[in-house]
This record gives C-alpha cells, sequence and structure tokens, in this order.
C-alpha cells in the first residue's frame, strides 16, 4: 500500500502553526516513497501559509478560496477538508495537537466516514488499517487500537513528535475542490483574544515545561518562588488544587481532575504531597521532579527525581542555577 | 431553554485498571462506573442555565450497557436533571467514539435540543471527539474547550470563553449549538439524601442505538497496557541546597535531555 496523507494547517498569524509541523514531520515519515502528502489551508491567510509547506519538503497544497472562512470558527472548513481527502485518496487526514485540531478531529471523521483518534502519540501502518496508540486515564494506561476501513482522522498528541525537518522545496498550490459549508457553521463568531501576555510564559496546557507549587509553599506571597523557577525555565506555571481553593492563585492554573491535563515533556512539583486527583491531571508527563521535605510523600512514587528538603531553599537555589547555567 | 447533557460512564477514580485476559481492552469486571471529571461539570452548568433562563429542561442522555448508564443517569437525576434517556448498547463499541455519537444522536434527535452539553473530554478515553462528530450529524455548529458559558437573552447568543493556544478566546453562537466543556467548578452542587432516594425510582426512558453500519471505518480495541510501574523517584542526594541544584541541573541537562 502506498499510504497518502491529507495535513490539516493551522494558520497563526499566516503562518503554519508548530502543531501543524509536527504532522508535516509525521506525515513524512509515515508515507513511503510512492505516497502522497498533500496540505490544506484554509481562513485569513491560506494561500500564504498553504506555500510554506514546502519548506517541510511537502510539494502540494490546497488552499481554500472561501472569505466567509475568516473569522468563522476552524469547523466550517469541515466540507472542504472531506472534499480534498477524497480527492487526493487520502488514508489519512492529520491534524497538529491543537484545540483546533483536536476539536476538528470528531468533526471531519464524521464528513468523511472514518475512523478518528485524538492525542495519538505512536502510530504506524498495519496492512490496511493504522495503528495508533495514546495515553488514558491521564496517563495511567496506554491504549493501542486499529482504526479500520481505510480512512483514518488522527490528531497528535502536542509535543509528542518532533518538529519536520526543513528541506527547502517549492509548494505547488492549488484551490482545494469545491465544497458547500452549512450556514449553521458560519453563523458562530469570535469576539475577541486575551492573549497570552508577554512575558508570562506559554500557555498550561501546552506547555514543554510545567513547574507547579502547592499547600507546602504556604502563602500567595511565597508563590512568587514558584514562578521565577517557571520563569528561569520558560516554564508555564501551575498549582495543585489547595492553592487555588485558598484563593492563592486563579483556578485557571490548577493542575488535576477537576483543573487541567498538562503533558509536558518536564514537570517541576514543588509543595505538593501527591493526591491522586492531582496525579491524574499530570502523570504521562514526561520527566517528572518533586521538590518536598516529607520523604514520604505520594509524588515521590510517580517521579523520576526527588529532592528531600525544604522548598524555601532548594528552589532559590535551583532558580539561580538555571539563571546561571542558561547565562541569564 | 431545552438543554440535553451527554454523560459518559466512567471507572470510579479509585478504580484498579485492569487489561482483559485477551489484553485487548480494560477489563469491567467488578469496576464501578460513574458520573465524573468535565461530566459532572456539564450537569452544574446545564443546572445554572436552567436557573437563569425561565421555563428551562434539562435532559440527561447516557449511552452504554444498562447497569453502567443507570448508575448516571440517577445521578444526574437526583442532582436535578428533569428527564434522563439511556441508549442501550452491549457494550462491545465501548471506546469507539463515533459509534458512542451514533448512539447519542438517535437520543437526541428525539428530543427537544437547543443546547446540547458535553464534556471536553471524557474521563477515560479523553478523546474529545464525541461532541464534533455528534454536531457533525447534528449539523449543528460546536465548540470544544469552553469555559464561562452564559445566555445572553438580549442578543438571543450563547458567549462562551475557549482556551486555545495563543490565549483565551471569546465566542458567540446562536442556538442550536454542541458545547464540549472544560469549566471545573472546585464545589459542584452535590445531591441531597432526599433527591438521591426518589432517583431510585425516578423512570428511565430507553432508546435503542442504530444498527452499526458494516461499511462504517471502525475503531478496533486492540491493547490495553498499564505502563511498567514507576519504580520510585531517584533522590538526590546532597549537603547543601546549591549543591542539590547543580545536581539536578545537570541530570536534567545529560540524563533526562529536559534543560531548555
Ligand atoms: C473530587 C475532588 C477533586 C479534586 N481535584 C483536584 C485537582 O484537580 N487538583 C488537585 O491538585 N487536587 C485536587 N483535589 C484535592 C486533592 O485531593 C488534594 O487535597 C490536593 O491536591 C492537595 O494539594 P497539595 O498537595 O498542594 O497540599 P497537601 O496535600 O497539603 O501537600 C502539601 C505538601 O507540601 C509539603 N511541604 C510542606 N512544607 C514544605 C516545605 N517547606 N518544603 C517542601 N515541601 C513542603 C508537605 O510535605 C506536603 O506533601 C481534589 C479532591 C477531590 C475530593
Ligand atoms: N457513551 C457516552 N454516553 C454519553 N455521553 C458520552 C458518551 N461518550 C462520550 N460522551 C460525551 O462526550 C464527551 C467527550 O467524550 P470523548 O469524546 O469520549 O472524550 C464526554 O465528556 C461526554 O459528555
Amino acid at each position: 500500500m502506498t499510504p497518502n496523507v491529507l495535513i490539516v494547517a493551522e494558520v497563526d498569524s499566516g503562518r503554519l502553526s508548530l502543531p501543524t509541523v509536527e504532522a508535516a514531520g509525521v506525515a513524512r515519515s509515515l508515507s513511503g516513497p510512492d505516497g502522497k502528502i498533500v496540505g490544506i489551508a484554509g481562513g485569513a491567510g491560506a494561500a500564504g501559509a498553504a506555500i510554506e509547506f514546502g519548506e517541510y519538503g511537502i510539494e502540494r497544497a490546497y488552499a481554500i478560496d472561501d472569505p466567509r472562512l475568516d473569522g468563522a470558527p476552524a469547523q466550517a472548513q469541515t466540507a472542504y477538508i472531506a472534499a480534498a481527502a477524497s480527492a487526493v485518496g487520502a488514508h489519512l487526514v492529520l491534524l497538529g495537537g491543537s484545540t483546533a485540531g483536536r476539536d476538528l478531529a470528531g468533526r471531519v471523521a464524521v464528513a468523511w466516514k472514518a475512523a478518528a483518534a485524538n492525542g495519538v502519540t505512536e502510530l504506524a501502518w498495519a496492512g490496511e488499517a493504522l495503528r495508533v496508540q495514546r495515553p488514558v486515564f491521564g496517563g495511567r494506561a496506554t491504549e493501542a487500537r486499529l482504526l479500520r476501513g481505510g480512512r483514518a482522522v488522527v490528531s497528535l498528541r502536542p509535543h509528542a513528535f518532533p518538529a519536520a525537518a526543513v528541506e527547502r522545496t517549492t509548494c505547488a498550490v492549488e484551490r482545494a475542490p469545491a465544497a458547500s459549508v452549512p450556514p449553521a457553521l458560519l453563523a458562530p463568531r469570535r469576539t475577541g483574544v486575551e492573549a497570552v501576555p508577554k512575558g508570562t510564559g506559554p500557555a498550561l496546557s501546552d506547555a514543554p515545561i510545567v513547574v507547579s507549587g502547592g499547600r507546602g509553599v504556604r502563602t500567595p506571597e511565597n508563590f512568587r518562588l514558584i514562578e521565577e523557577l517557571a520563569a528561569s525555565l520558560g516554564a508555564a506555571v501551575g498549582a495543585s488544587r489547595a492553592v487555588t481553593d485558598a484563593g492563592w492563585r486563579p483556578t485557571s492554573l490548577q493542575v488535576g481532575q477537576t483543573g487541567r491535563s498538562v503533558s509536558p515533556q518536564l514537570y517541576i512539583a514543588v509543595g505538593i504531597s501527591g493526591a491522586i486527583q492531582h496525579l491524574v491531571g499530570m502523570m504521562s508527563s514526561r520527566v517528572i521532579v518533586a521538590i518536598n521535605n516529607d520523604a514520604t510523600a505520594s509524588i515521590f512514587r510517580v517521579a523520576d527525581y526527588g529532592i528531600v528538603g525544604d522548598l524555601f531553599a532548594i528552589v532559590p537555589a535551583l532558580t539561580a542555577e538555571i539563571h546561571r547555567v542558561r547565562g541569564i | 431553554m431545552e438543554i440535553v447533557v451527554c454523560l459518559k460512564p466512567v471507572p470510579d477514580a479509585e478504580t484498579r485498571l485492569r487489561p482483559r485476559a485477551d489484553g485487548s481492552r480494560l477489563d469491567p469486571e467488578g469496576v464501578k462506573f460513574v458520573l465524573a471529571g468535565y461530566d459532572e461539570s456539564a450537569v452544574e452548568q446545564a443546572l445554572l442555565l436552567r436557573e437563569a433562563i425561565a421555563g428551562s429542561k434539562v435532559h440527561a442522555v447516557s449511552f452504554g450497557p444498562p447497569r453502567w448508564t443507570e448508575e448516571v443517569l440517577r445521578a444526574a437525576i437526583a442532582l436535578g436533571c428533569d428527564t434522563a434517556t439511556a441508549v442501550e448498547s452491549a457494550g462491545e463499541e465501548a471506546g469507539d467514539p463515533i459509534a458512542a455519537a451514533e448512539g447519542l444522536l438517535g437520543a437526541v434527535e428525539g428530543m427537544p435540543h437547543d443546547l446540547v452539553l458535553l464534556g471536553k473530554q471524557a474521563g477515560d478515553d479523553e478523546e474529545g471527539l464525541v461532541p464534533g462528530a455528534l454536531a457533525e450529524m447534528l449539523g449543528m455548529p460546536h465548540f470544544g474547550y469552553v469555559v464561562d458559558l452564559h445566555w445572553d437573552g438580549a442578543a438571543q447568543r450563547l458567549r462562551f470563553g475557549r482556551s486555545a493556544e495563543a490565549g483565551q478566546e471569546t465566542w458567540e453562537s446562536p442556538l442550536p449549538c454542541v458545547i464540549g466543556l472544560q469549566q471545573a467548578w472546585n464545589d459542584p452542587r452535590t445531591a441531597k439524601l432526599p433527591a438521591i432516594l426518589k432517583s431510585r425510582r425516578a423512570p428511565i426512558a430507553k432508546v435503542s442505538p442504530p444498527a452499526p453500519s458494516p461499511e462504517r471505518a471502525a475503531s478496533v480495541p486492540e491493547r490495553f497496557a498499564l505502563p511498567p510501574p514507576r519504580t520510585g523517584a531517584k533522590m538526590i542526594a546532597y549537603r547543601t541546597p546549591e549543591e542539590a541544584a547543580q545536581q539536578l541541573v545537570r541530570i536534567l541537562k545529560e540524563e533526562a535531555k529536559v534543560f531548555p
């Protein structure tokens, strides 16, 4: 079989977003020498972004020429994506691991009559089927599934794959095949974006590094220590529920069962005991570091590296050491 | 406003996860299936909207084997949902979110539905596929990852926030609409004892799912595995905080290779 892949671009200020570039890398490693890889981009700046696929060795892309999509939710592209997938004889529609990508997968699967999986960390062909693997139960287990029937729609887990290597080829951009967009999908309107303020670090759910603080920090003022450590690493700040319940920091920072699920490359838990409700939100992190003055704290059972000690001594020393090593 | 909430029975958080003998999926034997996570939030949100908009009703729907759906639907009634509908399945398709959406479709189409509320992802499979799949089947717009949902009666619009990589977006949408909720209340309401007792006798409507179409692409579970137990943390020995810091940074750079 020579698998054909359609990559759905997410356009961010006229450029391909990082999740899309990760998807391009996966497509290139999955598709054999004879397989076709085609990109598709829609919405404002689509044509310019589609050309950019060439930088990742993808020589063909569709741009959706439909001004109604500017400012409309990404889901309004569903019918175009399904039509393009059929036109290229795709076996796989690949979406980046972003909010929009995950949100689009179920829709595209129904429109294109495909099987679907979100948040995939491994994928490989098994004959006509696609075998996908993904963490479930907050990282407490993994499942492998076969997506059968020759049509699969998959979004990737953020940071699970490296970005595609840069390989400057020229991408021929064509107009995407026509499709009819249900008017209901054009009705919702975005009324604003509150951009993540500069200097506050990346968004929690997508950050490659997260530093979280717990009740051990003791006061809202002391929580600054956690924020300084995070800043030294360019990391996002998280918190346990003890912290958000006490109002030391907003609930939007809460990690766990009733907060956010995160799966960064590195998670540093400071003054957090490791209650199961916290663990389910961060256990699928690749490397976990715990700093706690109680050697019997449960967090050390899931951590890869532990420091038993007083956070008020360890954290400032760590922040200083990171500044020194990174030369900042 | 007629509000439908879709509730997935998921294993209780305390469940000891175990693969079935053939290793293909979770062994449901002895597992307690409950209403949990974002679906609990969806119920809370539905009830808050009902309280805010006179004449509203909340309809709970769940797809799965009756012994599982009954538990979550009774919990939903005890919390205050007006009606409960079970779409009965054998459970073999479990874990195929598109099949779940097909099952839910039959029930939702048969009831008034201005707003369909779901969790942004289920507590077990965490796919986040059902909201979009169901919305596409219904021909309705949908949004996942939604927080701060409210109804603007003057403009006849839903207004809500949505967390995306670029920041917090705000949106407005007319009805009907499908919403996958990310909001987490730290203190959603809990059911009172009399309501729990009454919910035991409440009627649960039953709907049969559509026969699976043979040509539909399928998602088949192949293997369910527990990660090798983390052997416990490698503890860093040190004399001074500075030494602890140096050791940790060295490990993150050289051994774990996660230093930025
Ligand atoms: C339904 C439900 C949902 C929940 N959802 C969540 C959730 O989403 N997220 C969440 O986090 N929790 C959640 N919880 C709460 C959870 O059970 C715990 O209560 C909470 O995680 C505890 O937070 P903590 O670890 O910060 O505090 P604690 O458990 O009090 O731990 C504080 C830790 O700090 C350490 N410490 C103290 N002083 C120092 C020092 N000077 N130096 C170093 N270490 C120090 C202590 O040894 C201790 O281990 C939920 C609970 C329920 C019932
Ligand atoms: N079997 C089901 N019955 C009712 N609702 C479901 C079912 N499966 C999924 N859902 C809803 O869809 C949401 C997302 O589920 P999932 O796509 O499986 O992560 C859940 O939070 C539920 O609201």
